[in-house]
């Protein structure tokens, strides 16, 4: 995004413009004051029956698309049997986390809301639109983990982290939008406890009595799993693609073998590695393995993005770096990759929807039972053999929840880092 | 002070004390093209040098070469007594003495002007915020655009933006200023406003080397003038030898054309 170049200003050293000659329009929405009606009427000439031919196509179109939602309303109200859904809710979201330490989900729910308020009060503020996705989705929530006996507390649990989050985002609208010193040092505390928010909740999910590691499954896996690839992958990519236009060879070169042969095989490729060859060098827990791996994986693509990044931005930026003084690493730091990082933002966010999809392979092939692999055993219990329909769609709505609100950050994000962009 | 630590002595017979920039037969090759062929050049303290010569004729070259955005391949460049080689130290002595200014501004885009400003005194001179400000505040009315502070560089004319960029050198405290065409990518109603802030910097005493197609302006306020030719200098002296009595050819073809 461009700002308008020149920007006249009559107070300054600027020079005045002559203005004389200006042309004064009506404002905008004066002219556009027509009646109501008129307005939709010219509106559906316009954009529905515009020619015999466009109004032949609106109609093929909405009589296709009514078929296609008149066959999802009978999938979803006369056909499908929810009840695999919502009896095994336990074993599709938390697999076999052990039920008394339920709280331990409940308190590393309230920090992720608490840490999604305080990033949109922080750099954004909520829309009409997001309110309008996030009560649908908190009722949604809401039925979902409600469960059984304890369907009270669960409601209270979730209503707790649905006021955290809010108290978060008022708290952090409080923080002054301009940029000085407080400003800057709640915006470092802020991106710092981010950065560290994937240990944190292994940490409340597992520290002191927790759960082990193998009692990590079902959807909540995937939500561990992912993150933890993304941003590892961000933090081997950056210096990946920094190394990669290195001018020293052997650096170059290392760089540029590890991000091709990484890419050169498929992600299940690379699980089989974390399932056997890192079994036999490293060992440890595999989920840490697959962790890696994921890490790993994702880097190599990240760093593409972000040494396209890196290239968009003329050599003029390292030299007047240098010119005031700063050293290389320095310039890198201060100049060049918050630049670079702005630039690849789309790329990285696809990539991140991308590893969140993917971790769907890992119970294919890895003993680890993320949200397929809780589906898979909820199927195989004989009562719902006949219902895996079910079980996938819900299966796939949970997954293109958090790819479609990762899209709509990512829109966010671009949206408002136009300030100051070239 | 450690500047004058890793001056080793074969350096002090360099130039007397007054000689600022001492260059040495310098050579430069982009692969087999030579872009520099035998300079030297002596430059005083506070003088005002214009550097003049057609396209291609190395200008850029010499002056990049004397804060080492570009490696010269043989010969010796002293600043203010140090030798420019490849200890890194010598090198950030140097460059926190020399303010460079480029034709194309490169100011930090995601940077707010104020932020441009007070960078290098923060990050390299490890002042302190409140100083920096104060410092780029004082540097900012002195360019003229006090008014401008917490605007980003796309969101300012040209004009400006080139004003902040010499602010922004003039925040490292340095005792020379080099200018690379700096008002060659300007609209020419914003060209005056540049030259103004130079010209006031050339009367508070900086050493300045200049390389500019603005004639007016060497004329005026120029100390010496060196012709470049094809990497090497042809001529130089005062504006009165240059413009009115110039001896090579080349010069006088030279300045004919742009005249
Ligand atoms: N990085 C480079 N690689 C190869 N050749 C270069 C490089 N930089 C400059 N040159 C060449 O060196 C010569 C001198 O370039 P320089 O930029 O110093 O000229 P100049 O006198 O500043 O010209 P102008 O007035 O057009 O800016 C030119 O022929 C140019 O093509
Ligand atoms: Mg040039």
């Amino acid at each position: 995004m461009t700002n308008e170049m020149p920007v006249p200003d009559p107070a300054g050293g600027g020079i005045a413009p002559p203005r004389a000659r200006r042309v004064v329009l009506p404002p905008y929405r004066q002219r556009a004051a027509r009646p109501r009606s008129v307005r939709a009427r010219e509106w559906l000439r316009q954009n529905l029956v515009p020619s015999p031919t466009g109004t032949l196509l609106t109609v093929v179109t909405f009589a296709v698309l009514a078929a296609i939602l008149g066959i999802v309303a009978w999938f979803i109200f006369s056909y499908a049997n929810w009840r695999v859904v919502t009896d095994n809710r336990w074993l599709l979201f938390a697999g076999g986390f052990p039920h008394d330490q339920e709280w331990r989900l409940w308190v590393g729910l309230g920090f992720v809301f608490a840490l999604v308020g305080a990033s949109y009060g922080m750099w954004s503020s909520f829309g009409r639109r997001d309110i309008l996705f996030m009560v649908p989705a908190s009722a949604f929530g809401v039925f979902m983990l409600a469960h059984g006996g304890a369907a009270l507390w669960s409601t209270l649990w979730f209503a707790g982290a649905v006021v955290l989050l809010a108290v978060a985002y008022f708290a952090c609208r409080r923080v002054p939008r301009e940029h000085g010193p407080g400003r800057t040092l709640a915006v470092r505390a802020l991106s710092a406890v981010l950065m560290l928010s994937v240990p944190i909740v292994f940490m409340v999910l597992m520290a002191g009595g927790g759960a082990d590691s193998d009692e990590l499954s079902g959807y909540l896996l995937n939500l561990l799993l992912a993150p933890a690839g993304i941003v590892g992958g961000i933090f081997v990519g950056i210096p990946l693609a920094v190394g990669r236009a290195s001018k020293l060879r052997a650096i170059s070169w290392s760089c540029t073998f590890y991000i091709e042969t990484v890419r050169g095989a498929p992600l299940i490729g690379w699980l089989f590695v974390a399932l056997f060859i890192l079994g036999d060098i490293i060992g440890g827990d595999l989920i840490v393995r697959t962790m890696i791996v994921l890490a790993v994986f994702t880097g190599a693509y990240m760093a593409e993005y972000i040494r396209g990044g890196l290239q968009a931005l003329p050599r003029g930026q390292y030299e007047a770096g240098h010119a005031v003084g700063l050293p290389y690493w320095r310039t890198l730091q201060l100049i060049i990759l918050p630049q670079a990082l702005r630039i690849s933002i789309p790329p990285i966010v696809g990539q991140a929807i991308s590893l969140w999809k993917d971790t769907a392979l890992i119970s294919i092939i890895l003993p680890l039972r993320e949200l397929i692999g809780s589906s898979r055993s909820a199927i195989a219990q004989g009562e719902f053999i006949t219902n895996r329909i079910e079980v996938y769609v819900f299966a796939a709505v949970m997954f293109w929840i958090i790819s479609f609100i990762m899209s709509r950050v990512s829109q966010r994000i671009e949206r408002s880092l136009g300030v100051g962009e070239r | 002070m450690a500047t004058e630590q890793t001056a080793s002595p074969a350096d002090q017979a360099a130039g007397t004390p007054e000689d600022i920039i001492v260059v040495e037969n310098i050579d430069k090759w982009f692969g087999d093209f030579q872009a520099l062929d035998d300079v030297s050049l002596t430059i005083k303290e506070h003088e005002i040098v214009v550097v003049l010569g057609p396209s291609g004729s190395g200008k850029s070259t010499f002056i990049r070469c004397l804060n080492r955005l570009e490696e010269h391949d043989s010969g010796r460049i002293f600043v203010n007594g140090i030798e420019m080689n490849d200890d890194v130290r010598n090198l950030n002595a140097i460059r926190s003495e020399i303010g460079m200014v480029f034709q194309q501004f490169n100011l930090f885009p995601h940077l707010s002007v104020m932020s441009n400003i007070t960078l290098g005194p923060q990050k390299v001179r490890r002042m302190a915020r409140q100083e920096a400000e104060a410092l780029a505040m004082q540097l900012l009315e002195r360019v003229g655009i006090p008014e401008q502070a917490e605007k980003y560089p796309a969101q300012l004319s040209g004009g400006q933006q080139q004003r902040v960029a010499i602010a922004r050198a003039l925040a490292m405290q340095p005792k020379i200023m080099l200018f690379d065409e700096p008002t060659s990518a300007l609209d020419p109603e914003m060209i005056k406003e540049v030259l103004d802030v130079m010209r006031e910097l050339a009367q508070s005493g900086m050493t300045m080397i200049v390389v500019t197609h603005e004639m007016g302006f060497a004329r005026e306020v120029a100390d010496r003038l060196v012709f470049f030719d094809e990497g090497a200098v042809v001529e130089q002296g005062t504006p009165s030898h240059f413009f009115e009595n110039p001896q090579e050819e080349r010069t006088k073809l030279f300045l004919s054309q742009i005249l």
